[in-house]
């Protein structure tokens, strides 16, 4: 397999993608490209881009996001536009699918939908991984990803992302061949030969007593220890729902939910999306019913722990000699939390991984991926907060 | 056995039973109000830990929003740092705008900036900066500021800097501001400079969850007033610029002026030079008839002549030197000035021609009792020159020296190297040359007017010669002196390789 990577800041958007494309291309000396990633800032979403790098790459399959920055080797880029180009060997096979116009009624028959078609022309071969981009307005996301389960399997190890929204149209933008979608879902299903390293983790701590999700549905939470669910957050922060509607940046980044997952050391976190005037709160992903809860906390330095252990655990099933590339899925809350030192965050990815390490990934809403990644056929998770790093090998 | 026996003997057992029951029961009752108590405790040590857990996300909270706001000014000072060295180095006004960008705008934490300037001719408001408006909604702006002049004027002339966060509705609502501008939040702040330019900085985003400080206002504020420096100096520079021009065409022109005007001195040179050569030229043939025939008369070929007769022609014959000499030095000076006189260059050294000179100057030496000081160095005395044209330099100069020194004074000659060129210098006890006539002595028919050169007579020409002679060479010749305390003329020659 041959990975390579282009990325360009030229502010004309054509001219952006041509010199993306010749970037990546350099690094496929072997074989014809097969499988493209496209990444782009909000301003870069647009169909004749993707028209563009389709016909420089002779229409191969292409996925990708929109972000608000773009994470690659060279840095983090406000502006810009990333394509990840595979070529793969004959012994690795893959299929790509997409779904659009998923809605509350249909996301589980769309997931399944969205599963059937990777998984069709797979039989017989063995499969690997689903990398997936999901749109965050996607009503009943965990719907959609059981759906999904459903096909290829509850077990089968997904890597997602939940992208956010493109600032000027205010919806996210998904690239699927030469098309920009949303309300949708498309991803990539990897069979055969292929050897991966998967690590998530947040670096938030729990604070406070336990309390227990007394009445939910879906992604709000209606009730906490029988109390309006709001209460919470006014009980640790001493503000009302007005102040803490107007704090909401600063409380939906700092101070997520985290459940108590049975046999897992580590929680599972929930970033606050919105408050509701009925009390009610709005997460970032599903929080069960009667699930235990804390409310975390964490500062930069232990979110910086947390990426280099994730990009750790990644090399227990990979040694950093034999990755060929790593993507990156980072939350956008840490983004904000880091502020002045995402750098810092990318630099501890290199240190870890291999500093001319192929590199490339996005800020995102919810990540997906197996809590106990080093046994990557555990159960997928949605996740918030937190930063999932995907090494390939050949 | 009698039932009675048996409840004998029961009863104490029922008893003792009940009584360990009883203790039993107390046993377990205090154990549970320990564990309730304890539990108890539990609880209120939990409830505690939350107590501090609130506080530590209260500090937490509090400390996270100081951080925020102190990385925001640090990264909106370094925006504000590359906009001002982007926009310094801009050194015409309609530039300075041009070199805000997107970027700086975002790192300042906003997405969408115009800037408007106040025309003084035109009466209105010019559009400088847009950033982040489309066509569309760029004209509906610069609507709303023609439309609102005054308005904008009256802002401009409060100093004073609004916000989302701070403007009162009395001047502009901001409702309005914000539907016009098309931002959730903004910033406008008056660009003045000190010139007399004045306008408007625009700046907004619409973000919702972005919200207006105090800090960003005061940001914004240090930006207007940089830019408002910034024209000042582009102003300045402007005007500096133009006054360089204007005072590089006025130098171009008398430049030009002064090209012709030399001209002209050239060709008019030229003329008397050949009015001087053929004047000369014509002075000769008679001054030699003239000069024969006087020899002739007094050589006593035509017999003997009455003594008052002698010495008129003795006077003749005098004045007819002199005048034949003043006409070969004419002549001399015109050649050499109009390159007819071909300078024979060849190694000499200079050693024989000071000697030579001396040797012919030497009664006049003799008889002022002048001491003549010749120290000539070996290693700077072998020349490149037309012995018989330097043996006239040192002639003339040796001749001036002894006219000019009284008598037991001193003459000295001296020579040294510089690189490839030789300097001679002859110095005197004399009376010296006042410093205003020092460049003038180097002219044709100059003399100082001292009480010496009234007594001696004297054509002026010496000197002009000698400095043909010396400049035909490649040479420079000058003089230091200092009235009453001698002279120093000095020359270079080019040292022979």
């Amino acid at each position: 397999m041959q990975v390579g990577i282009g990325l360009s800041i030229a502010s004309d958007y054509l001219k952006a993608a041509k010199e993306a494309v010749e970037k990546a291309r350099v690094n496929i000396t072997e074989g014809n490209a097969d499988l493209a990633f496209v990444f782009t800032t909000g301003e870069f979403g647009h169909p004749l881009v993707l028209k563009t790098i389709s016909e420089l790459l002779n229409n191969i399959p292409i996925l990708g996001a929109s972000t608000p920055a773009l994470i690659s080797n060279q840095g983090i880029f406000k502006h810009g536009l990333l394509i990840v180009i595979f070529s793969f060997t004959e012994e690795t096979y893959f299929n790509t699918a997409c779904v659009k116009d998923t809605s509350d009624k249909n996301a589980l028959a769309m997931g399944e939908e969205l599963g059937g078609k990777l998984l069709y022309g797979c039989k017989g071969v063995h499969r690997n991984l689903t990398i997936l981009f999901s749109d965050i307005t996607i009503p009943s996301r965990q719907n959609f990803i059981f759906g999904i389960q459903e096909k290829v399997g509850s077990s089968f190890p997904l890597f997602g992302a939940f992208t956010s929204h493109c600032p000027d149209t205010k919806k996210p933008l998904l690239y699927f061949g030469q098309q920009t979608i949303i309300n949708a879902g498309c991803g990539v299903l990897w069979g055969g030969k292929l050897n991966f390293g998967l690590g998530v983790k947040h670096g938030w701590q729990p604070l406070g007593k336990p309390r227990w999700v007394t009445k939910s549905s879906g992604s709000t939470v209606n009730e906490i220890d029988g109390q309006p669910a709001v209460n919470l957050y006014k009980d640790y922060l001493a503000q009302d729902i007005p102040e803490l509607k107007k704090e909401f940046k600063h409380i939906s980044t700092l101070y997520p939910l985290g459940i108590k997952i049975k046999g897992e050391k580590e929680y599972l976190l929930r970033g606050l999306s919105s408050i509701e005037n009925d009390g009610s709160l709005i997460f970032g992903a599903d929080v069960p019913q009667d699930s235990t809860i804390r409310l975390m906390i964490a500062s930069k330095e232990s979110c910086l722990k947390a990426t280099r252990q994730s990009a750790e655990t990644t090399l227990k099933s990979i040694p950093a000699a034999k990755i060929k590339f790593a993507l990156v899925f980072n939350s956008l809350a840490r983004y904000t939390l880091l502020g002045r030192q995402v750098n810092q965050e990318l630099n501890l990815i290199k240190e870890v991984l291999g500093k001319d390490l192929p590199l490339a990934g996005i800020y995102t809403c919810a990540e997906e991926a197996p809590l106990s990644s080093l046994n990557y056929l555990g159960k997928t998770y949605s996740h918030n907060n937190s930063i999932a790093i995907l090494t390939i090998a050949s | 056995m009698a039932t009675s026996d048996i409840i004998n003997i029961l009863f104490p057992l029922f008893i003792l039973t009940v009584i360990l029951l009883g203790m039993l029961v107390i046993v377990k009752i205090r154990r549970v109000k320990q564990l309730q108590s304890q539990t108890e405790e539990l609880k209120k040590s939990l409830d505690d830990m939350d107590e501090q857990a609130k506080l530590i996300v209260r500090t937490d909270m509090e400390l996270n929003k100081i951080q925020d706001e102190l990385d925001k000014k640090i990264t909106g000072l370094y925006a504000l740092q590359r906009i001002s060295r982007a926009t310094s180095t801009a050194l015409e006004e309609n530039q300075i705008f041009k070199r805000i960008n997107p970027e700086h705008l975002e790192d300042l934490g906003f997405e969408r900036a115009s800037g408007f300037l106040w025309h003084n001719e035109e009466k209105k408001f010019i559009l400088q900066l847009n950033v982040g408006y489309s066509e569309e909604e760029i004209n509906r702006i610069k609507i709303f500021i023609g439309a609102n002049e005054e308005r904008c004027l009256k802002l401009i002339a409060s100093e004073k800097t609004f916000s989302s966060l701070s403007q009162s509705d009395n001047l502009i609502a901001k409702e309005e501001m914000r539907n016009i501008f098309s931002v959730t939040s903004f910033i406008i702040s008056p660009i003045i400079s000190q010139q007399g330019n004045k306008g408007l900085l625009f700046v907004g985003t619409q973000n919702t969850e972005t919200l207006i400080t105090e800090g960003d206002e005061e940001l914004i504020k240090i930006l207007a007033t940089q830019l408002g420096q910034t024209l000042d100096n582009a102003h300045l520079f402007e005007k500096t610029w133009r006054a360089q021009q204007e005072l590089e065409d006025r130098v171009k022109e008398r430049t030009r002026e002064l090209t012709l005007a030399l001209e002209e001195v050239k060709k008019i040179s030229r003329r008397k030079t050949d009015f001087v050569s053929s004047v000369s030229h014509e002075l000769r043939t008679p001054l030699t008839s003239v000069k024969g025939y006087t020899a002739i008369l007094l050589a006593g070929k035509l017999g003997k002549l009455p003594q008052e007769a002698q010495e008129r022609l003795e006077k003749i014959n005098r004045h007819t030197d002199e005048l034949v000499h003043i006409v070969n030095d004419l002549l001399d000076i015109s050649r050499i000035e109009s390159g007819r006189v071909i300078m024979k260059l060849e190694p000499i050294d200079l050693r024989n021609t000071v000697a030579k000179v001396g040797d012919l100057l030497s009664g006049q030496l003799k008889e002022k009792n002048i001491y003549l000081d010749v120290i000539m160095k070996p290693s700077a005395c072998s020349v490149l020159a037309d012995n018989s044209q330097i043996e006239r330099v040192f002639i003339n100069l040796f001749g001036n020296a002894l006219k000019f020194t009284p008598a037991e004074g001193k003459i000295s000659i001296q020579n040294h190297k510089i690189d490839k060129m030789v300097q001679v210098d002859v110095s005197d006890t004399g009376c010296g040359i006042p410093k205003e006539a020092q460049e003038a002595i180097f002219e044709e028919f100059f003399r100082v007017d001292n009480a010496i050169n009234q007594g001696v007579k004297g054509t002026g020409l010496g000197l002009a010669l000698v400095k043909n002679i010396i400049e035909a060479h490649g040479g420079k010749i000058w003089v230091k002196s200092k009235a009453g305390s001698g002279a120093t003329f000095s020359f270079t020659l080019f040292a022979a390789p």
